[in-house]
């Protein structure tokens, strides 16, 4: 069979940027007379899989092009009455009515407040581009902080634990084993390399690599399946519980075999800072820093003393200064690790406690403490264990003291950014060869790093809480959360009204391509929150959120149709190579027209923000961000350019003579330098592995608390600075009728729910055992009465309930059932995705004690009971 | 076939099997083109072939002229009529002729061909000679086995590849031959119906024994062929089995046998006998070319 | 001549389902038609269960059932080692599709033709263009072909299908963990061949004796 070619007059392949997950994986699409009818990878680019690999979603993401579903026209809702179930009665409208009537709202409210507007965006790209715009394009409107967002896409399933313990540790979003040099990897409900997670093409080519080569892989989650699956060692573990495991493990490594990177420790942590008996650090009365004290001069310094000699850092021993009894906090913590036994650990966590030695001894032995390697001409320390967690584990409302015991483990070995260990993403990235922008990393207050780029909220330097707070998502007392998670709580209004923030109740909501009511937690509870606000949401077709409570639905662009240049380049500290590769950053170039009227919602914003009137703003903030100098290129008041115009005079910025070159081939390369990838001893900073601002958050904390009454069940020990063991909600409220944990996890054919409207990845999630399935333990279904193909309900403490259909599987904990994240969707407007799966967020209860009282991350897990149809 | 739950409907796409299609070839999957929508033509095809050829057996034994035309033409017309509807390119079926070296199928329309020729001159010329009654009567029997052993060459598929397959088929096609051979007799009165009953008592049984040893050799014969005879007496096709092929094909017919047994034949008991094992052996079809499914792939 | 071959390296493979939805671009599948399926099972009892996910395929096997079913000669074996179909000779009696142990074939037809991915709002660009780049014929059986346009055409350009992507089947150079190996069994240099010795790989279901051309290493 041969092709038809005389029919065909143009047969091209376009490079761009995958938009169906955040990984944004380099992609070319081949349009045959102007229809896309294809997509591959980009072989020239390591942004993504082998070779010119892409994964099956990123394949399948040309139906976001041809769905007929897509809007064609901005959407009036005619109904007034909002909720599920309830028919908008949409009507098509002209762009110029919803546009003047949007800023309109927006001017009107914000001569009264700003903080009454609320921004959201998504975690993937079906719709998005430029990530990280949103921030500070609500800075334009006068909105300080990240207060007023609310969080879309992945959730508060996603990562506010893990992304502030990135940024204070690694100054970076998320951390990955360095697979081309590690030999001993741990992962902990991560499914990094095995298809989720931030660069997950990355990971999985570089992983099949280091698989091939020999790497030992042990993987603790509730189920193996995507990561538990292709492990050397699965091992299942109770939701929740890895704190435990991870605790056993920092103590077998500290007090039974006592083999620590000493060194590492020394010079590269917070472990030498003097506390006194309280826990807090005793500080220098000038210069306000922390103390540490120097073994050789036999004296108390500052811990950033020139003097001292990384060796020469006391560990441990009782000092006193100013007649204040002191001693290094690392003593605490040897201290405080002894009481977490391997058998205290099982009993907690369901995992043998031979296990738990098996993996710690593995642990120690792989560790090559003292180790080197050279590479490249330099010598770095050689630890070739990686412990790696994500939103699995973290999303637990002990959430911080998960991820903060499962990177102790690195740190007492000296793992951290360092050849075969655990690595951040790239924390700084130099400029492109003649190019202007570039972002580096700073040392901050106490000699923790602070990130180069934070989305939403730099996690350092911290800010005890204070009050009253200023906005909805009162992120001034729940000061770690990346983003908070108020707006989703159910005593929302008892706290706003606390808190002093009855005043700004949100009366609109401007969002991008979410689903934010059926994708966090309770569906009523969301519902309340939000439906009295003036919602006007981007999307490309109508969603589940639109449906219920959305009153102007604006079409936008799919990622294919869209020219967007800003896509990657502030990308690199989340989904770029963490590893030794060439720098790469890619642009979104347009592949096929805007279907119907639909237009890019950069643009949008930019037309928004005119007829607000903070156009000028915008621009000001823009040539800051990007610290453009040249006055040639400045964004200038008064100009009003598309998002292209602006892409020009930034892309010169930022790529200098290169930039045609660059938007022509739609990708740029470089060369990264290995210290750029193996940074932590070539920076003076230290990871506050200690976390002794905690101290200080409980007091403040308490005393607002005690000021204003509030009376609202905060686990307040888990203001603490070492990480410790407290059991999540779910497993308090387990008991004989409530007997299971319900737990969900990211399918890798999945991102949230827009791809459920894919019709060739709902083919192939049919051919999935588990995508559309409720899964069970095999005996656990046995002793149930439940078989393969049961109708069954599961439902909450709180009477939420789910029905789905039973897929029995050998590899789950027999006291856990699985579901695959955020099916049983129902919105009119993508009749593909319309009843698959099971939906699990709606059976997350919402009282503000399912959250990490720290980070504001939703516990994840939840009691269930379940019965037949 | 289970009835579908709501969820699985919206859910999954149909498979037209109880399996859901994330358990296809990972549990033992049943054949469908070949049975299913259109396939059923197929099983009508193999079906009227044999006892057409069946019957033309029979009447070669007794010369029997009525029978040899009849024979022939359900064989060749309704047989073959049908055969040519369950293909997706009928207009192609001569091609079908050109792989006898490997294809079976290709090596029956050989033989269907060879037949109708041969047997259109034996019926046109009244030819019994000894030499031509061999040729016919080999021709007759291939033919009769022709489509069970199209099937029972296809050995990814274990429940046709069992070695009663072929034995079972030429006694259904000699065993309904001769019923409707006999039936023929009845109608028009010739005695012979009387005497030919003694061998419909013997085939009756031996039928009935081909299929209990099909049943037994099957079900020893594979995991996966044991999955088959398993579905046939304990699953979803029990039904066809117990009610079709044990009662309507054996059961019944040998009351009506046994009530025929002092040599009172009568042509309605024996109509209502061939009514039967149409039926029955038509549901003995079924359940094997339903019931044939493929190992599990991983 | 070649033998052309493939070897999937299941450990690497993570089940990303690229190779099947690759595939169905390349070729412009109808709904629920697949030249390419991962089949994704279990074996063992908790809590050592293995997770098994084999990507499976048309064997392109030595001996194929198929081609020795079919009739009529429209299922063949090329030179090459590829078991191609002619649809133009297939007269769509499924015998071939009957003998696949591997059931990697699918009878086309009306439905199938009629289909829409999106069932009810008639047929996308994408459908409507794949009609004209890459028809199938009603009533005849397909499967995959190696992606035998890719291998011929690159051949003609002094490619080597294996090495060069333009010449490579779409699923291999789909595969972004590069889980499958394309090339020359005849070959012993080749590093199929390579993989194959050195890593011992396995054929599915060999007690069939079709002589797969697909190897799967662990």
């Amino acid at each position: 069979m041969t092709y038809k070619t005389d029919e065909i007059w143009e047969d091209k392949w376009v490079n761009t940027t995958c938009g169906v997950c955040y990984c944004g994986c380099a992609c070319r699409v081949r349009v045959v007379n102007g229809v896309p009818v294809k997509i591959e990878g980009i072989k020239e680019s390591t942004m993504g899989g082998t070779g010119a690999g892409l994964c099956g979603k990123g394949v399948a993401g040309l139906m976001y092009y041809h769905d007929p579903n897509r809007i064609k026209k901005p959407l009036r809702r005619t109904n007034p009455e909002k909720g599920f179930g309830v028919d908008p009665k949409w009507k098509e409208i002209e762009w110029d009515e919803a546009l003047e009537e949007i800023s309109t709202r927006m001017k009107k409210i914000m001569e009264d407040n700003p903080n009454k507007i609320l921004f959201t965006n998504q975690t993937m790209r079906a719709s998005d581009g430029p990530h990280n715009h949103l921030y500070f394009y609500a800075k334009a409107f006068g909105i300080p902080n990240n207060g007023n967002f609310i969080i879309g896409g992945g959730s508060l399933h996603c990562g506010n634990a893990a992304h502030m313990l990135g940024g204070l540790i690694h100054g970076a979003w998320s951390i990955a084993p360095d697979w081309r040099y590690t030999k001993y990897v741990l992962k902990w409900g991560s499914s990094k390399g095995t298809g989720s997670g931030h660069s997950a093409l990355i990971n999985a080519r570089l992983r099949a690599d280091g698989i091939r080569r020999g790497i030992k892989e042990i993987v603790f989650d509730p189920m193996g399946n995507f990561a538990g699956g292709k492990a050397t060692q699965w091992v299942a573990i109770l939701p929740g519980t890895d704190t435990a495991v991870g605790l056993a493990i920092a103590n077998y490594i500290l007090n039974t075999r006592g083999e620590i990177d000493e060194l590492y420790l020394r010079a590269k942590t917070n472990f030498v800072y003097l506390i006194r008996e309280d826990g807090t650090f005793i500080r220098d009365k000038e210069t306000d820093k922390p103390l540490v004290f120097d073994e050789k001069a036999k004296t108390i310094k500052v811990f950033d003393d020139p003097s001292i000699a990384f060796e020469d850092f006391a560990l441990e021993g009782d000092y006193e200064h100013n007649g204040e009894k002191c001693r290094p906090c690392f003593m605490a913590l040897k201290e405080h690790l002894k009481q977490f036994t391997p058998e205290w650990a099982s009993k907690i966590s369901t995992v043998p406690v031979a296990t738990i030695l098996e993996i710690a001894k593995g642990w120690v032995d792989n560790a090559q403490i003292g180790s080197t390697i050279t590479i490249e001409g330099q010598t770095f320390p050689y630890r070739p264990v990686s412990s790696v967690t994500f939103r699995g584990s973290q999303g637990h409302s002990n959430g911080i003291h998960q991820v903060a015991s499962i990177d102790l483990i690195s740190q007492l070995v000296g793992a951290e950014d360092v050849p075969g260990g655990t690595m951040g993403w790239p924390s700084r990235r130099p400029k492109y060869p003649g190019g202007q922008y570039e972002r580096m990393p700073k040392v901050g207050k106490d000699g923790v790093i602070v990130p180069s780029v934070f989305y939403s909220h730099d996690p350092w330097p911290v800010h005890p809480p204070t009050y009253p707070c200023t906005n909805s998502g009162c992120v001034e007392f729940w000061s770690h959360s990346t983003l908070s998670h108020i707006p989703y709580v159910k005593e929302k209004n008892y706290i706003q009204e606390k808190f002093g923030v009855e005043k700004v109740q949100p009366e609109m909501i401007f969002g991008i391509a979410v689903n934010f009511l059926i994708s966090q937690s309770d569906w009523d509870v969301a519902l309340d929150n939000f439906k009295d606000c003036f919602v006007v949401l981007m999307d490309i077709w109508v969603n589940e959120t639109d449906q219920a409570i959305g009153d102007i639905i604006l079409p936008d662009t799919s990622y294919l149709e869209k020219d967007t240049w800003s896509s990657e380049i502030d990308s690199f500290f989340f989904s770029g190579s963490p590893s030794y590769e060439d720098w790469y950053v890619h642009l979104q170039k347009p592949v096929a027209k805007p279907v119907g009227e639909s237009r890019d919602f950069m643009n949008v914003y930019l037309d928004v923000a005119n007829r607000v009137g903070v156009l000028d703003k915008y621009h000001e903030l823009l040539n800051e961000y990007y610290s453009i100098t040249d006055e040639k290129l400045k964004l200038k008041p008064g100009e009003v350019l598309t998002w292209k115009e602006i892409g020009e005079r930034i892309l010169t910025w930022v790529y200098g003579n290169d930039k045609e070159k660059i938007q022509e081939q739609g990708f740029a390369t470089w060369h990264k330098e290995i210290e750029d990838v193996y940074w932590r001893w070539n920076m003076p900073t230290r990871c506050p592995v200690y976390m002794e601002f905690l101290i200080h958050d409980r007091r403040a904390a308490e005393k607002i608390m005690k000021d204003t009454g509030f009376e609202l069940e905060m686990e307040m020990d888990q203001y603490g600075p070492l990480p410790n063991w407290f059991w999540p909600t779910s497993h308090k409220e387990l008991d004989n009728e409530f007997d299971l944990l319900a737990f969900s996890y990211r399918d890798i054919l999945h991102t949230n729910n827009s791809t459920f409207q894919n019709p060739l990845i709902d083919e192939v999630s049919q051919m999935s055992p588990y995508t559309f399935t409720i899964t069970l333990n095999k005996g656990l279904a046995d002793e149930k009465g439940f078989k393969d193909g049961d109708i069954i309900w599961m439902e909450n403490k709180y009477g939420t309930k789910e029905n789905g259909i039973v897929k029995t599987m050998e590899a789950q904990h027999p006291k856990v059932l699985g579901v695959c994240g955020q099916g049983g969707l129902w919105a009119d407007g993508r009749p593909i995705a319309k009843g698959k799966g099971s939906n699990f967020c709606k059976l997350l209860p919402s009282y503000l004690r399912h959250y990490d009282p720290i980070t504001g991350n939703i516990e994840t897990s939840v009691a269930v009971k379940i019965y037949k149809d | 076939m289970k009835k579908r739950n709501e969820l699985e409907k919206i859910m999954f796409h149909p498979t037209g099997t109880d399996l859901k299609p994330y358990e296809w070839m990972i549990s033992a999957t049943p054949q469908q083109e070949w049975i299913d929508k259109k396939g059923i033509f197929l099983l009508l095809a193999f079906f009227f072939t044999e006892i057409g050829a069946g019957l033309y057996f029979i009447s070669l034994f007794y010369q029997y002229r009525t029978g040899l035309i009849l024979g022939w033409l359900i064989s060749l017309i309704l047989g073959g009529g049908v055969h040519v509807l369950y293909l997706g390119n009928p207009f192609r079926a001569w091609r079908m002729l050109m792989k006898p070296q490997t294809s079976e199928l290709s090596r029956g329309m050989w033989i269907i061909g060879i037949f109708a020729v041969a047997g259109f001159v034996q019926i046109v010329t009244s030819n019994f000679g000894p030499v031509f009654n061999v040729i016919m009567g080999i021709l007759s029997l291939l033919i009769i086995s022709h489509g069970f052993m199209t099937m029972n060459v296809i050995r990814a598929l274990a429940a046709w590849s069992s070695t009663m397959v072929i034995p079972l088929s030429i006694i259904s096609g000699v065993w309904i031959g001769c019923q409707m051979f006999q039936f023929m007799l009845a109608v028009s009165g010739n005695q012979m119906a009387q005497s030919f009953e003694i061998w419909s008592q013997i085939l009756l049984i031996v039928y009935f024994v081909c299929v209990l040893l099909y049943i037994w050799g099957t079900y020893h014969a594979s995991e996966t062929a044991e999955k088959s005879i398993s579905l046939m007496l304990k699953g979803d096709l029990a039904k066809y089995f117990y009610g079709g092929v044990v009662l309507i094909g054996f059961m019944l017919p040998l009351l009506i046998t046994l009530k025929m047994w002092d040599g009172d034949i009568n042509a309605g008991l024996i109509f209502l006998r061939l009514a039967l094992i149409f039926a029955g052996d038509i549901a003995m079809r079924y359940i094997i070319m339903k019931s044939a499914m493929y190992q599990p792939l991983i | 001549m070649a033998r052309w071959g493939m070897v999937i390296d299941v450990k690497r493979c993570i089940a990303c389902w690229s190779c099947t939805i690759s595939c169905k671009e390349e070729h412009f599948l109808p709904p629920n038609v697949f030249w390419n399926r991962v089949l994704i099972g279990e074996a063992g009892k908790f809590p050592t269960s293995r997770k098994l996910i084999y990507p499976v395929l048309c064997n392109h096997c030595a001996d194929a059932a198929c081609v020795d079913a079919c009739p009529t000669g429209a299922t063949y074996k090329r030179e090459d080692g590829i078991v191609a179909v002619d649809y133009d000779k297939c007269v769509g009696c499924r015998a071939c599709l009957i003998s696949c142990p591997y059931q990697q074939r699918t009878y086309y037809d009306e439905e199938k033709k009629n289909a829409e991915y999106f069932p009810g709002q008639g047929k996308t660009e994408y459908e409507k263009i794949g009609e004209k780049l890459y028809p199938f014929t009603c009533g005849t059986v397909m499967k995959c072909n190696f992606c035998t346009e890719r291998i011929e055409e690159g051949l003609e350009k002094g490619l080597t299908p294996g090495t060069d992507d333009e010449a490579s089947p779409a699923c291999v150079i789909a595969c972004p963990v590069g889980a499958r190996i394309f090339g020359d069994l005849d070959d012993s240099e080749s590093e199929i061949s390579r993989l194959i010795m050195e890593k011992n790989g396995k054929q599915l279901h060999p007690e069939f004796g079709t002589e797969p051309a697909v190897y799967y290493i662990d």
